[in-house]
């Protein structure tokens, strides 16, 4: 084991050397693409033995990466945002197939309009698909993230694909210290990919990914999925005590940070729940009761953990990363669904939409946020969902807009 | 390359490798194809397809294939075929499947993939030297969807989104195929067996990309009584509408040239779909210029 | 509300039959819904199509699960379980066949507890060409059955759906919905409207929560080699290609290399034998074979032959 400093980029490089990935068929996207640098130069000068292959597009990235798990090897690859959404109806298609292989997402908000920034647009769009979903808020959480991904996606009792996703720029150009496991350890927790019987042999032929006919089979087929996924949950919290057991980390599926005793609760995604762990601190200096939960594992969504935490807590703060337009935020509404008719469900679920596009949370904002939850549990009223915007935000628009000259189109044109 | 040891039809299989009941048209040229290609390529072989009428050959739980199958989408099969091939390179490489394991991989989609969604992924597969074969049954539209032009459409056909004849060109995707020197392009028909044959049995026998072009007369498509489509497709070649060759080592060869061609009339005038070019007052001038566009190609290879 | 189910195979008219229905109801002042259902399966494979009829506003949906009338357009498709033909019969239910055989045999042969009554068939067709026009058939003997449309509304519907086909096949079209229309009038409102089921005592439906499987066992694959030929695409056949081996010259089996279907094997002297369990009758062998030794027979000729009520 070695403790080294490494973006996010590179920590996922390094989850997808140590799992001992075959194949990374890829195609680059800021701000994925070190991702890819790194395994390709790792592999060419002999460091990493897998075959790494370019092709046209994120769509046939992720067709050759189920293709292969098809066959029965380890694949890894990685990509953001366009790409994802590029790849979208893959995604669901190789997911339907049951093969196990990690894809490595570096969020970043969508266009339009175009940013490289990062926010949880992208892979709140991958969320019905089928594949599972584990968020990082730290680059060890990445490298470690990975290996688990590997271990699940692959487990009996799930054998779906999975994304690890990580922020773009807050962790993928983020360098922190990362402890980097022994691979022989990573070894004895990861073994060898076994596909059974679903791979391409010429001595058992197989069809896969056959169509059917009617929404019975349909229903099924589509249902078994589901059930397959919901599994992910038990056997994530068994890979979760080996991976604890071997590497001295523990990851459950939903981080809780000071939560049992709260009466004030956030719930975030990804990297910036860090920012709200140091709010918790801060405001808990101050004597405020207030906690941080945050899902880990994303898909799966693990409900019976959510409302076990909550249960009892005043108000729930969601801080949503993204926003589904014409509705909102998208963790708060799947949180309301899960905390609906409970008993002892917090009385107060308040929305907040923010860092959208990479923009900044800061500190007084979390602070801010508390505050007005202290007024909405008073008061016995929940305040619509805000977004995170600022009058000194809106003034620097306002001179852009100028120099777009927004007014003279107003005027219909006319000077 | 070993040369073919397909010398006359006598030669060509009497049995055959491809499972009856498939839920294909009745009389599809298309299948007329596959399954006498299917006897060349054989069962060791995975069949990486596209979204088209040949996708619902494997519906849960009937496969017409003796050996393998995977659907990926429209858009992507060249792509599926690389995961594929590269795993079992990896697999092999690495001695963790035995070398007798191996499957030949294999694209089959419709024209509407290969010569438009798809060519995106089959052009990157061919330029990075994927060793696969590609099948392309060439209907000449998308029919499973009901017969929608497609950039395979020739001239003047009705299709159900072009009913007074489509006014574009049939794209050339053999020479788009040349253009990126493959190892091996050619074009065949299920009417001409033993062309077809030889054809298959040399492009198995290098490795590469490698591109089997094959006219697929679709009596539901075209609109013809299904029991023309071996005559339709004799047509085809006979009035040089659809020539018969191969690109091998940078040249292009053609194998059955028709020595007398017949009017291109003969072949139109089967299909429901060219109608409208024979109608009193129609479009009969079409007809003029379909055949001195194909006068002009053989003029162009007779030179 | 009416609920009419039309039986048949791809391209003969059981789309263009349930539309014609459809508008005839409509045009009587009926809130209507008109639909055909496709598999995978083409041309020749059995379908079917739907249609429902109501002085209220429809709010039912998809498949008829009990029909009032169910119409089939094609007599060979009673003895296919696959076709469904008689799913959902109960003895208010009318069953009505396009046949060559009269309602005795077909009365004995089901058995069933609701009338049957036959719409007698037009010659054995050996053009297929001609199929289209059952459909039409079917839905004059429809319209009169139900009792509420008049014939002259008929002519409409057909006229109207058929709108885009040359005049004179559409001239043809009414004369046969009419002919059907009036031979059928003995029966006209044999149909009645089904009472509207009950909330109350009702047989609930067995749930279950699927359990989980893994991918094993339930990712959509198929672990084995050609299973199609569980599937007798034979049934598909409306002509049955015959060969006389006493033309057949044995060539280089022309009609097992063009067969796209995998139909024509070749026995080690050179003998052709068609699968009939799959031979879908496109009759490319018929065209093909070059001493004419194949010839066609309607289907439901060779059927009578075999004196069975599905082919070998
Ligand atoms: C992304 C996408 N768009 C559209 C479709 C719908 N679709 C299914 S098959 C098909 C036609 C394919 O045409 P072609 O490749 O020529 O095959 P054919 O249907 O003629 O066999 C289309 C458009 C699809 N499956 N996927
Ligand atoms: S529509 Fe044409 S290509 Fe498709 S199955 Fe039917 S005949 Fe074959
Ligand atoms: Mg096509």
């Amino acid at each position: 084991m070695s403790r080294e400093l490494l973006t996010g980029n590179g920590a996922a490089a390094w989850g997808a050397r140590l799992a001992r990935a075959d194949y990374v068929p890829a195609f680059p996207i800021t701000p994925q693409t070190e991702i890819i640098e790194t395994l390709g130069q790792w592999i060419d000068a002999g460091d990493m033995p897998g075959r790494m292959v370019t092709l046209e597009s994120e769509h046939s990235v992720l067709t050759a990466a189920g293709a292969a798990a098809a066959t029965g090897v380890r694949v890894f690859t990685a990509t953001s945002s366009q790409g994802l959404l590029y790849a979208m109806e893959m995604l669901y298609t190789v997911a339907g197939w049951r093969v196990p292989f990690v894809l490595v997402n570096v969020s970043r908000g969508l266009a339009a309009p175009v940013t490289l920034e990062s926010d949880h647009n992208d892979i709140m769009a991958a969320r019905d698909s089928g594949f599972l979903q584990i968020h990082c808020a730290t680059c060890q959480e990445v490298l470690d993230g990975v290996l688990m991904a590997y271990r699940l996606a692959e487990d009996e009792r799930v054998r779906l694909p999975a994304i690890v996703n990580l922020d773009g720029f807050y962790l993928s150009f983020t360098r922190e210290p990362v402890d980097i496991p022994d691979p022989a350890a990573v070894d004895r927790f990861l073994p060898g990919f076994d596909p059974e019987n679903l791979a391409f042999r010429a001595s058992q032929p197989i069809s896969q990914a056959v169509a059917v006919l009617g929404g019975s089979p349909y229903s099924y087929f589509r249902y078994e999925t589901h059930l397959a996924a919901l599994n992910a949950l038990h056997t994530y919290a068994d890979i979760a005590q080996d991976f604890a057991a071997e590497f001295g980390r523990s990851y459950e599926a939903v981080e809780n940070y000071h939560a049992d005793d709260a009466d004030i609760v956030f719930v975030m995604l990804g990297s910036f729940a860090t920012k709200a762990r140091d709010a918790v601190d801060r405001l808990r200096a101050s004597g405020e009761r207030v906690g941080l939960l945050r899902p880990r594992v994303y898909r799966p969504f693990p409900a019976d953990d959510m409302r076990r935490l909550l249960a009892g807590k005043r108000a729930a703060i969601v801080v949503d990363q993204n926003l589904s337009v014409g509705k909102g935020g998208v963790l708060h509404a799947e949180l309301a669904s899960v905390l609906y008719g409970i008993p002892k469900a917090p009385a107060a679920l308040l929305s907040f939409v923010g860092g959208l596009g990479g923009r900044d949370i800061s500190a007084e904002e979390f602070f801010e946020m508390v505050t007005v939850a202290r007024q909405a549990i008073a008061d016995g009223v929940t305040p619509p969902p805000r977004l995170l915007y600022t009058e000194d935000e809106l003034r620097e628009l306002r001179k852009l807009q100028a120099v777009a000259e927004v007014e003279r189109r107003e005027l219909g044109g006319k000077r | 390359m070993k040369e073919s040891v397909l010398k006359r039809m006598k030669d060509l299989p009497s049995s055959h490798l491809l499972g009856a009941g498939t839920p294909m048209c009745a009389g599809c040229g298309g299948l007329e194809a596959l399954h006498e290609i299917y006897d060349q390529v054989g069962a060791k072989s995975v069949f990486v397809n596209a979204a088209g009428c040949m996708t619902l050959l494997a519906t849960y739980p009937f496969t017409p294939f003796r050996g393998s199958w995977l659907y990926t989408a429209m858009a992507s099969a060249p792509a599926g075929a690389q995961g594929v091939r590269d795993a079992l390179d990896i697999l092999i490489d690495s001695g963790r499947l035995p070398p007798d394991e191996d499957l030949a991989t294999v694209v089959l989609t419709g024209d509407g993939a290969a010569y438009g969604m798809g060519l995106s992924a089959t052009s990157g597969a061919i330029e990075r030297g994927l060793d696969f074969l590609y099948i392309c049954y060439d209907n000449e539209g998308y029919a499973n969807t009901g017969q929608q032009a497609s950039a395979a459409t020739p001239h003047g056909a009705q299709t159900s989104t072009t009913t007074l004849g489509y006014a574009g060109y049939k794209k050339d995707l053999f020479g788009i195929w040349a253009a990126h020197r493959p190892t091996y392009v050619a074009t065949v028909i299920g009417a001409e067996p033993l062309d077809l044959a030889r054809k298959v049995q040399k492009a198995m026998s290098l490795a590469g990309p490698r591109l089997i072009l094959a006219l697929a007369p679709c009596p539901t498509g075209w609109d013809f009584d299904p029991q023309y489509t071996a005559d339709v497709g004799r047509l085809a070649v006979q009035t040089g509408i659809w020539p018969l060759k191969e690109y091998v080592g940078g040249e292009v060869v053609h194998t059955k040239a028709p020595k007398q061609r017949l009017p291109v009339e003969e072949y139109l005038r089967l299909q429901g779909r060219y109608a409208h070019l024979f109608e009193a007052g129609g479009q009969a001038g079409l007809i003029d210029e379909i055949q001195a566009r194909v006068d002009a190609y053989w003029d162009g290879v007779e030179r | 509300m009416y609920r009419i189910r039309f039986h048949g195979r791809g391209g003969q008219g059981m789309k263009t039959a349930s539309r014609i229905l459809g508008s005839a109801f409509f045009r009587a002042g009926y809130e209507v819904q008109d639909a055909p259902r496709y598999g995978a399966e083409r041309r020749g494979a059995p379908i079917f199509a739907y249609v429902r009829a109501a002085r209220e506003p429809i709010n039912e949906r998809g498949v008829i699960a009990e029909p009032d009338l169910v119409i089939v357009a094609d007599e060979s498709l009673v003895g296919i379980a696959a076709a469904g033909v008689c799913q959902g019969l109960s003895e208010r239910s009318v069953l009505l066949i396009n046949s060559h055989e009269d309602v005795a045999t077909w009365t004995h042969r089901l058995n069933l507890a609701g009338p049957v009554l036959v719409l007698p068939a037009r010659e054995a067709v050996a053009d297929r060409a001609e199929l289209p026009f059952a459909g039409t058939a079917c839905a004059g003997a429809a319209a009169v059955l139900v009792g509420v449309i008049p014939r002259d509304g008929l002519e409409a519907a057909v006229r109207e759906e058929l709108g885009s086909l040359p005049q004179q096949v559409i001239d043809q079209n009414v004369a046969v919905a009419l002919h059907a229309y009036d031979e059928m009038r003995d029966h006209a409102g044999l149909v009645r409207e089904a009472p509207t089921r009950s909330a109350k005592d009702y047989e609930p439906p067995a749930w279950l929560e699927p359990v989980f499987e893994d991918a094993r066992h339930s990712a959509p694959a198929i672990h084995a080699a050609a299973t199609s030929v569980q599937v007798r695409t034979g049934l598909w056949r409306t002509l049955r290609p015959v060969i006389d081996y006493d033309r057949c010259n044995k060539c280089w089996w022309v009609c097992s290399t063009f067969c796209p279907d995998s139909c024509i094997s070749v026995t080690d002297d050179g003998v052709p034998e068609i699968d009939y369990d799959h031979c879908k009758g496109c009759m490319i062998c018929v065209a093909k074979c070059p001493p004419h030794a194949i010839g066609a027979i309607p289907e439901t000729d060779a059927r009578d032959a075999a004196l069975t009520g599905e082919p070998s």
